[in-house]
């Protein structure tokens, strides 16, 4: 018989005793958690939720903690939906993220950073983030202590929602920045066609073929890649249709599939706001819009594009 | 089917449904509603001349509704017998059929429902099972995508009788599809749905993957899994077969289906686990292989014959390896998926199995049951005096126990299996279980206890599951308190409360109180009138000041000798803790309180009781009619 008073704690044993991490062992690899996962066909083909379950079964520490599956997981919860050992997968990869950080690891992904100049310590950032990565701390700046925003790096996800949130422009990250988002912006000379641009959330279009239809649209749809609609900030639509395009097209995930959890159903709000507004003024010709797609919606993106654009077109002629 | 509705001695009622059944092995009498086919079943000749002029047509529900029926109509060709029934759901009641019926005039309207009672010695129920339907999984889209079928649907489109006549077509367009994805485990092993095996699916894919690669050799054809199950004899070789003639068996359970709005081809998400890579492959057509579940109407059948059912919901087998083919009531026997998920060759086997054992019981002259049955002592009974009581009807978990108030209960002893469960609930002692008599195990708690009492565990351990549990601690060699003594009885019901206190009157240090998990009970419910009891009194026991622990209640299997072992070895340490003058102390406190509780049970003339009974069984034996044959 084993030794019962052993001292020993298996790296099982660590994960499971951190909430959310109990059920490994159910696991049957059946590969439905990689088959519905966003991340390994975008992103990174190492990416692998089943293996990383198995490398905390077999004991091995150090390659879990040094796995991307450790750090690349949002918790979007698609696995979790379909894994049908009801196995809390984002949970479990978080404990090990948990554990991999206690053991001194860092996350490798590149994460935002506040300006200290101009935070003005509001928290909306701290409200908007959903991996509660930043938070409020006083923080002494030239003798004088100010409240400012702290923000975790082995929390935050890139997603960018805190920086389409903060109202002061005080956080950003390479290639999520308002300058960096406005760079993709360019209009397109027009030949009589209603010109539109095309926020597109890195995660919304699943399949490939979605992802080259888009882009075989002539010059007159701009697109704009960013990694969350969440991002998205109203004044920059309405700076889009300031510059001269006749439309906005917002392209977000299914409200319960974002792949940062909430990102889409933030933004799918600050846009219908947005047309409320104008709709006060008398300015609201549906040039704004926001769709969401699904995950089995292949190929709605194509109908979805088309409809604007004739409906653009038709508001020109009245116009 | 044709044969069997030919044999002289097989009467076949289809249309028809068990509405009551009562009495015991060898002696039941069921009540079985015929339900009205407004076709007089000896005169239709099943020309069929009546569907042709029906003018009403329904989805058919044997097609799967992918082809229509009239609404007089036969359930499927081969009907036996080949008789006509009228859906009057769906009936405009026009009397074409009648008309075109002419001579034979086979059909009247003012059929009504028969029920009628017949006598049966043994009931086999082999009523099958049924399939999950995966419109509930929304990651499959079946329901939305035309183009992903069931696998029973593909049986249909691919059958020479079928609806198509076995040009299988794609249900968007009507095009002989080029490539066919099939996909397992939909519904089962998922805890969402179903947690276990459906048994035959792999075989299933298998089989259905050979039989379009043989009609049509160029159909791409991949079939996804997560185990490939080829359990029994052949499969293996079948699978190897699959595999030469050129089909995909693909390692990876799909997490997603999507569909082309354009072409209405199927992509396949899944993992290659072989690759180590997600692939994305298009289809013409997916075909989901269901899991098999219990039947709609498996609640109801199971209440109508008192049997028990698992925790799917499958019918439960009196013991999974050496009564698999039994159900807790006597006389009544499983055949086929109805008990479980299973394949062709097992439901044969078991089928010619259970008629077997049916067999017994018709021709047996006479039934042999355990001796241990329960007998009431009339006089003491207080029901007899014209007191409302009842406590043994909701006891016996087999309802052998007739009761009218004012007269004592009579037991029928064909249905009693001796779990003691009435025998411990009685409040007056007024019944008593051959073989484990309260004198009996009065007699065997005074020996136990005889010497040293504030030392010894008393354990109580029912015969089927927790003395098995004790015996395996033994063989395994697992080490527990050597103060620990054991006393079987049939069942936990059977652990009277009065054996407990007299136990602790005599100065017991501990108590254990062992018996099946619920769900394993031998006695369908007998777990749970004895749990009832035992929680009961270990209230009382807190509420006077029983140091917690030296009452246990605790539900041991007969593998789990360890957790015996565990247990006898705690309850030791619980002993070990109290300082032995405190111990004796507590005993002397408590014992006027158990002296109290107790005091009924010892005043009882137990031993010329039980004499008198070996009489009375003998008399109920002799009264008793044998099985009817």
């Amino acid at each position: 018989m084993a030794d019962q008073n052993s001292q020993h704690t298996s790296f099982a044993d660590q994960v499971r005793a951190i909430p959310g991490g109990e059920h490994i062992e159910d696991c049957y690899a059946c590969g439905t958690c990689v088959s519905t996962c966003m991340i390994q066909q975008k992103k990174e083909p190492r990416f692998n939720p089943r293996r990383l379950l198995r490398m905390v079964m077999m004991d091995m520490r150090q390659e879990a903690f040094e796995s991307p599956t450790t750090w690349l997981c949002s918790a979007c919860d698609l696995c979790y939906s379909a894994c049908p050992q009801e196995i809390h997968i984002s949970s479990v990869i978080g404990a090990v993220k948990e554990l991999a950080v206690e053991a001194g690891y860092e996350s490798p992904l590149e994460t935002v950073s506040v300006d200290e100049e101009l935070c003005s310590g509001c928290g909306v950032c701290a409200m908007a983030c959903p991996y509660e990565a930043p938070r409020l701390v006083e923080k002494g700046t030239n003798g004088n202590t100010k409240r400012i925003s702290e923000v975790n790096a082995n929390a935050c996800m890139g997603c960018g929602i805190c920086v389409g949130a903060c109202p002061m422009g005080a956080i950003a990250r390479p290639g999520v920045s308002n300058q960096d988002v406005r760079a993709q912006i360019s209009l397109p000379e027009t030949n009589g066609n209603p010109r539109m641009a095309v926020f597109v959330c890195d995660w919304a279009l699943r399949v490939d073929a979605d992802v080259a239809l888009l882009e075989s649209y002539p010059e007159n749809v701009n697109i704009i890649h960013i990694p969350c609609t969440g991002r998205i900030d109203p004044e920059m639509a309405l700076q889009a249709l300031d510059t001269g395009f006749d439309g906005v097209l917002v392209c977000g995930c299914a409200v319960d599939e974002c792949h940062f959890q909430r990102g889409s159903f933030v933004s799918s709000f600050k846009i219908k706001l947005l047309n409320q507004v104008l709709d006060q003024v008398e300015m609201d010709f549906g040039r704004i819009r926001f769709i969401k797609i699904g995950t089995q919606d292949r190929g709605r993106i194509r109908s979805e594009v088309d409809d604007m654009l004739e409906h653009l077109a038709a508001w020109k002629e009245t116009s | 089917m044709v044969d069997a509705s030919r044999h002289p001695k097989v009467d076949v009622r289809t249309y028809t449904e068990v509405e009551r059944v009562e009495g015991f092995v060898g002696n039941f009498k069921a009540q079985l509603r015929e339900k009205a086919r407004f076709v007089f079943e000896d005169r239709c000749n099943g020309c069929g001349d009546c569907a042709e002029v029906c003018p009403i047509e329904v989805p058919n529900y044997f097609e799967l509704n992918i082809a229509p029926r009239k609404a007089i109509d036969v359930a499927m060709s081969q009907s036996v017998p080949l008789v006509y029934n009228i859906d009057m759901d769906s009936c405009i009641e026009c009397y074409q059929c009648v008309e075109a019926c002419g001579e034979l005039d086979a059909i009247d309207f003012s059929m009504d429902d028969k029920l009628v009672w017949e006598d049966i010695g043994a009931i086999v129920i082999a009523t099958g099972f049924n399939h999950f339907d995966p419109s509930a999984m929304s990651e499959y889209g079946y329901g939305r995508f035309p183009n992903v079928i069931t696998a029973m649907e593909m049986e249909r489109l691919n059958n020479s009788a079928g609806p198509t006549g076995g040009n299988l077509i794609r249900p968007s367009d009507g095009k002989n599809p080029e490539s066919i994805a099939i996909i397992n485990c939909v519904g089962s092993r998922d805890k969402r749905f179903n947690p276990s095996c459906s048994n035959f699916c792999c075989m299933y894919a298998i089989k259905n993957a050979v039989l379009l690669k043989q009609a049509y050799p160029d159909m791409d054809l991949s079939v996804y899994y997560i185990d490939i199950r080829t359990p029994s004899k052949g499969y293996e070789e079948f699978y190897d077969r699959a595999r030469k003639l050129g089909i995909r068996f693909i390692q990876g359970r799909p997490g997603l289906i999507t569909e082309d709005p354009e072409t209405q081809n199927v992509y396949v998400h899944s993992e290659d686990r072989d690759l180590g890579r997600v692939t994305e492959r298009e289809y013409d057509m997916v075909m989901l292989n269901q899991a098999a579940i219990p039947q709609p109407d498996a609640d109801t059948i199971s209440s109508v014959l008192n049997i028990t059912q698992s925790p799917g919901g499958w019918f439960m087998e009196y013991h999974p390896k050496l009564r698999p083919l039994d159900t807790p009531t006597d006389g009544i026997f499983l055949a086929g998926a109805c008990q479980g998920p299973k394949d062709i060759p097992s439901s044969v086997a078991q089928g010619a199995g259970a008629a077997a054992r049916a067999g017994r019981v018709v021709h047996s002259e006479e039934w042999e049951i355990e001796p241990t049955v329960a007998v009431v002592w009339e006089d003491r009974c207080i029901s007899a005096e014209g007191k409302k009581c009842g406590v043994c009807v909701r006891a016996c978990p087999y309802g052998s126990i007739l009761y009218e108030e004012g007269e004592a209960p009579e037991i029928v002893t064909a249905k009693c299996h001796g779990c003691g469960g009435c025998v411990a609930e009685c409040p007056h002692n007024a019944i008593t279980q051959l073989h484990f008599t309260d004198a009996q195990i009065l007699a065997q708690i005074q020996t136990l206890l005889a010497d040293k009492p504030e030392e010894k565990i008393l354990a109580f351990r029912c015969h089927w599951c927790s003395y098995g549990g004790a015996d395996l601690a033994g063989v395994s060699h697992f080490e527990y308190s050597a103060n620990e003594r054991g006393l079987r009885v049939m069942c936990s019901a059977r652990m009277d409360a009065d054996f407990i206190y007299e136990a602790f009157r005599l100065g017991a240090g501990a108590v254990l109180f062992s018996g099946c998990h619920p769900q394993d009970c031998h006695y369908i419910t007998g777990q749970r009138v004895g749990a009832q009891r035992a929680k009961r009194m270990l209230k009382q026991f807190d509420r006077v000041g029983m140091t917690s622990g030296r009452f246990r209640i605790e539900w041991i299997s007969a593998a789990e000798g360890d957790k015996y072992a565990r247990v006898v070895n705690e309850m030791q340490d619980v002993l070990d803790s109290i300082p032995e003058e405190e111990l004796r102390e507590e005993i002397e406190k408590l014992k006027p309180y158990m002296e109290k509780r107790a005091r009924r049970m010892r005043e009882v003339p137990q031993i010329e009781e039980a004499a008198s009974f070996v009489e009375k069984i003998a008399l109920v034996h002799g009264t008793q009619d044998p099985a009817s044959t």
